[in-house]
């Protein structure tokens, strides 16, 4: 490991090739770049998660974290490491002081595996606009986390007018599993879906987008039930014919139950974020399916459609929150 | 990306997927021929890739439920996918086997050959939900009882677990039982997709018979208790990653495909090579040999893979009907004396240990005439391959285990540097790694560092576990996933099993009564091999 205080983006790139050379992994191949924005106060909980992910996909991971904008003086501290702490791969942590933090991707464009993807993920509340953030500009896909706003279900609506196909948002990664259920429930039913109900809590942003996606694919309108419990509890479906589907959550465990036929019981536990990450950074195209199911969330159409290129826009925390919409 | 926006509320689900970019995911054969056409799951979508591919709610019935292959690789495939959410909520294993016993008694040696052999890591919860679904039908295969009471207990699931009529039979157990397995299915109308209201498909493991006669014959009575469709014939190979990703490099690049023929490829070498010996196989090896056992089926699918044309679609018909081309197009050479070498490993040193001769292995006659190796010099008569030979070998007790195929290509036609310069260039070579370290390896002329020209080989790899981000699951796991959901990509075709005999019987013929030439355990096969090689100016390449 190598760490380098006080130093430079060109002293960094020497670095990391350096490490590659005595790790003996010139030609080890990287599948993807991540970059990783946050907080100080998260970096245990991001760089627990990178490792876990790294662990699955061979990658470069590169930590940006920012700190004390109005410092006097801008400062990059870095970390350099192969195979350490931080998983199987390749690892950088930065710590970008005072507007060298504005301007991360001075630092990072060197660093990027060439010619592989790039995801950028945002470990704490997503960007109002993910064009602020250039790190994000750059980016092939976006994944954010809307469950860490404070305003959950605004946040989920700001992605939706801000969505750009190759974003993504891990409130949707989990309920993978509760879709995947869903949807093995339905195989070998052949009625069409006359209502169906989403019991859990209306203010979460996972349980609005299962909503969402039960309404895109079945063509109702699909209610989020406050019921108190979980963020889901149950999720009911009621077919043409009268017949009913109810999935149910119930202590990691998940009771499907059909009518007419024996409840099936499938284990079904709580993902950490590592996992949710890696699910992640297994589909590197656009996921339209969310498009869909995020649009149902927002009434916004035509999501897919919209350009997956974004344009840099220039914003100064520093002149208070008046965006002079200037691309840099 | 230019597919028509949707709109969010009022999609029918069915015309959405039709529309959808669904470029390399194979259509779902969900409703095989015989099915009525069903309204498409609303909930799934082609492009939604995050959910797995499950099959429908079925059975999976398992006659041998108690052998080595049972054991050893089903059942913890069965895990496996049960492990990795890809079998239906509704689903229910059952076994057949002649042992006494209860369920208890099964549930314990399923668990225990699950946990010993299971790819991915273990989950109580898992099993216990496997556990609730899994039933011991005890019966000889000659008791009519015993048959009926599994048909009994397939119409059963109906009611208790939702499976209308969907159950795949996997006849895990030696080919001289076929027979009377496959009359009992026909008797009882397990077999048939109108009776059970859902779909019946049988798998069988390799030998698919011992010569053309009898793979005819055995083929012949599969087709008709079951119909040709619904037989999946397992060549394990077909489910490695690697030999999936052929195809992806040779149809999805621009890159390959042009040199692919014999104006720029000088010859193939495909090997398998197994460090082993014969194992507690013995009566089965010592009647069959190599050329049987190995060349007959992976060696020749893995020849048709690398030879076939394009495939018009990347569907299972299209797939098959390429390689059963290629199949019939592969020729013997006229001097099998010189081009088909048989060989039997001698006592020798293998990885630090002794090794037996194949002649003093246990219930192995001593004066054996069985083959361990075999190798042979094959041409495949196309346009696109013309004179360009086909090395085909495996072995069993050579120095390490690997299965490989490698392209040689001709060398340049004129080279600028004078002759001390390129002594040590070779061919210019791409080798798939199908297993261990699977891979892809290229080797070019490279300079050598320095002030005089001197060019040299090197090797620019391509490592599976390091360019991709999912572990590669198991053979067993993706064929029996195939069968379940009925996607036919990965299994030959009654007429491919034909015409691979039709290349195997002439060097059976030729071979029979001589005796083979003997190597030393741990010995890259007999030096008539090389001398085969080095008559055409070739050698093998050591993978």
């Amino acid at each position: 490991m190598t760490t380098l205080w006080d130093t430079t983006g060109t002293a960094v790139v020497k670095a990391l090739a350096a490490e590659r050379r005595t790790g003996g992994a010139v030609t080890s191949g990287n599948a993807l770049t991540l970059v990783v924005i946050v907080d100080e106060r998260d970096v245990h909980e991001a760089e627990d998660a990178a490792t876990l992910a790294a662990s699955k996909h061979p990658m470069r991971m590169l930590m940006v974290i920012r700190r004390h904008i109005d410092a006097p003086v801008p400062r990059l501290d870095a970390e350099v490491q192969m195979g350490g702490r931080l998983g199987p791969g390749e690892s950088v942590v930065m710590r970008m002081h005072g507007r060298l933090a504005l301007h991360a991707e001075s630092v990072t464009l060197p660093l990027l595996a060439p010619d592989a993807p790039v995801v950028a993920w945002w470990h704490g509340a997503p960007p109002d606009r993910i064009s602020y953030d250039p790190l994000g500009v750059f980016a092939n896909r976006r994944i954010t986390d809307v469950s860490r706003a404070d305003d959950r279900v605004a946040a989920l609506r700001q992605r939706a007018v801000d969505f750009a196909p190759g974003d993504t948002d891990l409130a949707w990664t989990r309920i993978t599993g509760w879709r995947a259920a869903l949807a093995s429930a339905f195989d070998g039913w052949h009625e069409g879906a006359a209502s169906a109900v989403v019991d859990g809590d209306d203010a979460d942003p996972s349980a609005q987008l299962l909503a969402g996606w039960l309404s895109s694919r079945l063509g109702v309108y699909v209610p989020v039930n406050k019921t108190g419990g979980g963020a889901i509890d149950q999720v009911r479906i009621t077919l043409i014919d009268g017949a009913v589907i109810s999935a149910n959550e119930d202590y990691g465990r998940l009771i499907l139950h059909r009518e007419g036929q024996q409840d099936s019981v499938a284990p079904f536990p709580e993902r950490s974020l590592g996992e949710l990450l890696a699910e992640e950074l297994r589909r590197l195209d656009a996921d339209r399916v969310f498009a869909e199911a995020l649009g149902a969330v927002s009434s916004l159409t035509g999501l897919n459609d919209r350009p997956g290129q974004r344009v840099h826009i220039w914003k100064d925390p520093a002149l208070a929150d008046s965006p002079t919409a200037a691309a840099t | 990306m230019t597919e028509p926006g949707s709109t969010v509320t009022t999609v029918p689900a069915g015309s959405e997927t039709a529309t959808g970019d669904q470029t390399a995911v194979p259509v779902p054969a969900a409703s095989p021929p015989g099915t009525v056409t069903e309204r498409a799951n609303p909930l799934r979508d082609p492009r939604d890739r995050r959910l797995p591919r499950v099959p429908e709610p079925c059975a999976l019935v398992v006659f041998g439920v108690t052998g080595d292959l049972a054991r050893k690789k089903l059942l913890p495939a069965i895990y496996d996918l049960a492990n990795r959410g890809l079998l239906p909520a509704d689903f229910a294993l059952l076994g057949f086997a002649r042992r006494d016993w209860g369920d208890g008694d099964f549930a314990a040696l399923a668990k225990k050959a699950a946990k010993t052999h299971a790819r991915t890591q273990w989950n109580d919860d898992v099993w216990r939900r496997l556990n609730e679904n899994l039933q011991f039908v005890p019966g000889s295969f000659d008791d009519d009882q015993a048959f009926d009471t599994l048909a009994e207990a397939l119409d059963n699931l109906r009611n208790t677990h939702g499976i209308k009529g969907n159950a795949a039979f996997y006849l895990s157990i030696p080919p001289p039982m076929f027979p009377v397995v496959l009359k009992q299915m026909e008797r009882t109308g397990m077999a048939s997709n109108e009776r059970s209201g859902g779909w019946r498909r049988v798998v069988v493991e390799k030998p698919f018979g011992h010569d053309l006669d009898s793979a005819r014959e055995l083929n012949e009575l599969v087709d008709t208790v079951f119909t040709a469709n619904d037989v999946f014939r397992i060549d394990h190979y077909l489910g490695k990653e690697t030999v999936q990703n052929l195809m992806a490099l040779r149809f999805a690049n621009q890159l390959f495909e042009p040199i692919w023929n014999s104006h720029y490829v000088d010859s193939v070498q495909i090997t398998m090579a197994e460090d082993v010996g014969i194992g507690g196989r013995a009566a089965f090896y010592d009647a069959t040999g190599a050329a049987r056992d190995v060349l007959q089926n992976h060696l020749l699918q893995l020849l048709a893979l690398t030879a076939m044309e394009e495939p018009v679609e990347f569907a299972a018909e299209e797939i098959r009907t390429e390689k059963i081309k290629v199949l019939r197009a592969v020729s013997l050479p006229p001097d099998l004396d010189a081009s088909a070498i048989r060989g039997q490993y001698d006592q020798g040193w293998l990885a630090g240990e002794r090794a037996k001769a194949y002649r003093d292995e246990e219930d192995i006659p001593p004066d054996s005439k069985t083959e361990t190796y075999a190798a042979v010099r094959l041409g495949v008569e196309t346009r696109r391959w013309a004179g360009v030979p086909f090395y085909m070998r495996t072995g069993k007790r050579l120095p390490r285990r690997v299965t490989e195929i490698g392209i040689l290509f001709k060398r340049a036609p004129h080279l600028p540097f004078s002759r001390t310069d390129t002594q040590e260039l070779g061919h210019n070579q791409l080798v798939i790694r199908v297993q261990p370290d699977e891979g892809v390896t290229l080797k070019f002329g490279s300079k050598v560092p320095g002030s005089s020209m001197e060019v040299r080989d090197v090797a620019m790899d391509f490592l599976y576990g390091e360019a991709f981000t999912e572990a590669s699951p198991e053979a067993y796991e993706r064929l029996i996933l195939d069968v379940l959901i009925g996607d036919a990509t990965l299994f030959p075709r009654n007429d491919e099993v034909e015409a691979s005999w039709k290349v195997i019987d002439p060097l059976e013929e030729f071979w029979a009564g001589k005796a083979p030439y003997l190597y030393r355990a741990g010995e890259w096969g007999p030096k008539e091999a090389d001398e085969m090689l080095a008559r055409d100016g070739r050698e093998w390449r050591r993978p």
